[in-house]
């Protein structure tokens, strides 16, 4: 799938560690200075579908193109599901969980 | 020079002292004075009025003062530059059950207890969308200047102001609140000569820093520097709200962590509040800022890329010309500041203007710079000093009810930044 509309999933030690586990460190890039960022990409529709189910999100088409503004509780769970299917292409899935 | 505000006018405190207060209500109220509770908006007001912040007003603008300002920037006398209308509105209904009438001393209360007497010298209308149109360049509702105007009731009230009971402002802002007349107290104390304004909404990262950084080294020009005589006051805008701004709290504990843990000192940083509730207006909030912060005692003033604006109402440097307009009228100094942005390559805070390393930028993105801090996740500490950010976290529990922007819940739940008690 093409990343066109990435969700920035900050990575902390913590986060990088379970990245670890899971195979995934690799995916990680840096922004701001070396601060590790997971890009979880999401098609036109999941934007979309993401900004309506969860209203205080804003696609910044301005300056980084990214989802950004999910509460800490839905980003939590969408990087667990990534670390739980060890892949980063879950918002699918992770879409219709929230249905 | 000693006290001198804006357009050349001393400040002047309208404050009675309280045993007069206590007896003068009295009084008012034996000759059956009429007595009106206001509003939040307009009690933050009448405290401004009334310590001097809008110096040389000395109460609610009249209509001929609305006019100047909404047509000439001026005041009704023609010459002193004012850019914003300060008003109090009242319905066409309270008028009647209130009684209240030109030429009518009033008790204006808060929260029921006394705050201010208002001698009213003028009651008139406003042309609402003229005055949207003339001081914020739109008539349209979801310019936040503009709802306000919309907003407000359809009568005003002109006239002086003298406050009675001065407020008791609620921790964590009380050591933060510095009057005009403190200020320039607290300035003479530190031996400044030049002190530059950081008007900020915001929690500092790096690249507020080194906008206060940059405006410093520029204010300090050519002056000696054996000893420190110049200073950075963070004067941070305490007021009306909205959902997603920063916490009141966390703007101002943050600015001050930034000298307490070292990245100023006592001898270059302040950090204090003005209660103003924005209005978003671009360019005549840049003159509006100017106003108020001579008023504070400062000599030099920062202005960024599109000062005070919202959305895109307002060019980048929109804010900039209209400064130069009415450059004759003020008497602050106009600090004009680029963008400070991280650069890889030079791997530090560097200015747009100096940096040639452009493909590589990481500029400051609001959104980004919120997502990170929603996300808890300590940046680098050349992005966020991480004492600032501990702060950061810190208020969203203590203050923000987990949250260090602002939510529907502490709109309702908030401590209050000033109360009025009775007085007595």
């Amino acid at each position: 799938m093409a990343e066109t509309y990435p969700i920035n999933i900050w990575i902390n030690e913590e986060r990088f560690a379970k990245l670890q586990k899971a195979g995934l460190e690799g995916l990680t890039v840096e922004m701001l200075a070396g601060l590790k960022v997971l890009r979880v990409p999401t098609n036109e529709a999941q934007r979309d579908e993401v900004l309506k189910v969860f209203p205080t999100a804003k696609y910044d088409s301005a300056t980084t193109k990214s989802i950004e503004l999910l509460p800490k509780d839905v980003k939590d769970k969408i990087f667990d599901l990534i670390v739980e299917r060890k892949k980063i292409d879950i918002m699918e899935e992770f879409l219709k969980r929230v249905k | 020079m000693e006290n001198i505000g804006h357009a050349g006018r001393e400040i002047v405190e309208r404050i009675m002292p309280k045993d007069v207060a206590i007896k003068r209500v009295a009084e008012l109220r034996a000759a059956k004075a009429k007595e009106y509770d206001v509003r939040l908006q307009i009690a933050t007001e009448i405290i401004d009025i009334a310590y001097g912040f809008f110096t040389p007003l000395e109460g609610f603008m009249t209509k001929a003062d609305v006019t100047a300002v909404c047509d000439n920037i001026t005041l009704a006398d023609g010459k002193t530059v004012w850019s914003i209308p300060i008003v109090f509105d009242i319905s066409e209904e309270e008028l009647k059950s209130t009684g209240i009438q030109k030429d009518d001393t009033v008790i204006l209360t808060y929260t029921g207890n006394p705050l201010a007497i208002f001698d009213v010298t003028d009651v008139f209308t406003l042309d609402k969308k003229d005055v949207a149109m003339k001081v914020y360049a739109t008539t349209e509702e979801k310019h936040p200047g503009v709802k306000r105007t919309y907003n407000y009731k359809d009568k005003f009230l002109g006239g002086k102001i003298t406050l009675l009971n001065p407020p008791k402002i609620n921790p964590p802002y009380t050591e933060f609140w510095l009057t005009p007349l403190m200020m320039r107290e607290r300035f003479k104390e530190k031996g400044w000569v030049r002190i530059v304004n950081h008007q900020t909404r915001n929690v500092p990262h790096t690249g507020h820093e080194w906008l206060c950084k940059g405006a410093w080294l520029q204010t300090y020009g050519e002056l000696s520097i054996e000893k420190p005589i110049v200073g950075v006051l963070v004067n941070a805008i305490i007021g009306e709200k909205r959902v997603g701004d920063y916490i009141d709290e966390a703007i101002i504990l943050t600015h001050d962590k930034l000298r307490t843990a070292g990245y100023f000192g006592e001898h270059n940083h302040m950090t204090s509040c003005t209660l103003w509730d924005m209005r978003y207006a671009g360019p005549r909030e840049a003159v509006f800022h100017a106003c108020l912060r001579t008023n504070l005692g400062l000599t030099h003033h920062m202005y960024g890329r599109d000062h005070a604006g919202v959305g895109s109402y307002y060019g980048p440097y929109d804010a900039h010309h209209m400064l130069a307009k009415v450059r004759d009228g003020l008497n602050i100094t106009p600090t004009y500041s680029m963008n400070w942005l991280y650069c890889p390559h030079c791997g530090e805070i560097t200015s747009e203007g100096l940096c040639d390393h452009k493909k590589e930028w990481q500029k400051f993105s609001g959104t980004v710079v919120r997502s990170i801090i929603i996300d808890g996740v300590k940046p680098p500490r050349l992005i966020y000093r991480p004492e600032v950010f501990d702060v950061i976290m810190e208020t969203a529990e203590k203050y923000g009810f987990g949250s260090a922007f602002v939510t529907e819940d502490y709109l309702k739940r908030r401590t209050p930044v000033f109360t009025i008690e009775p007085l007595k």
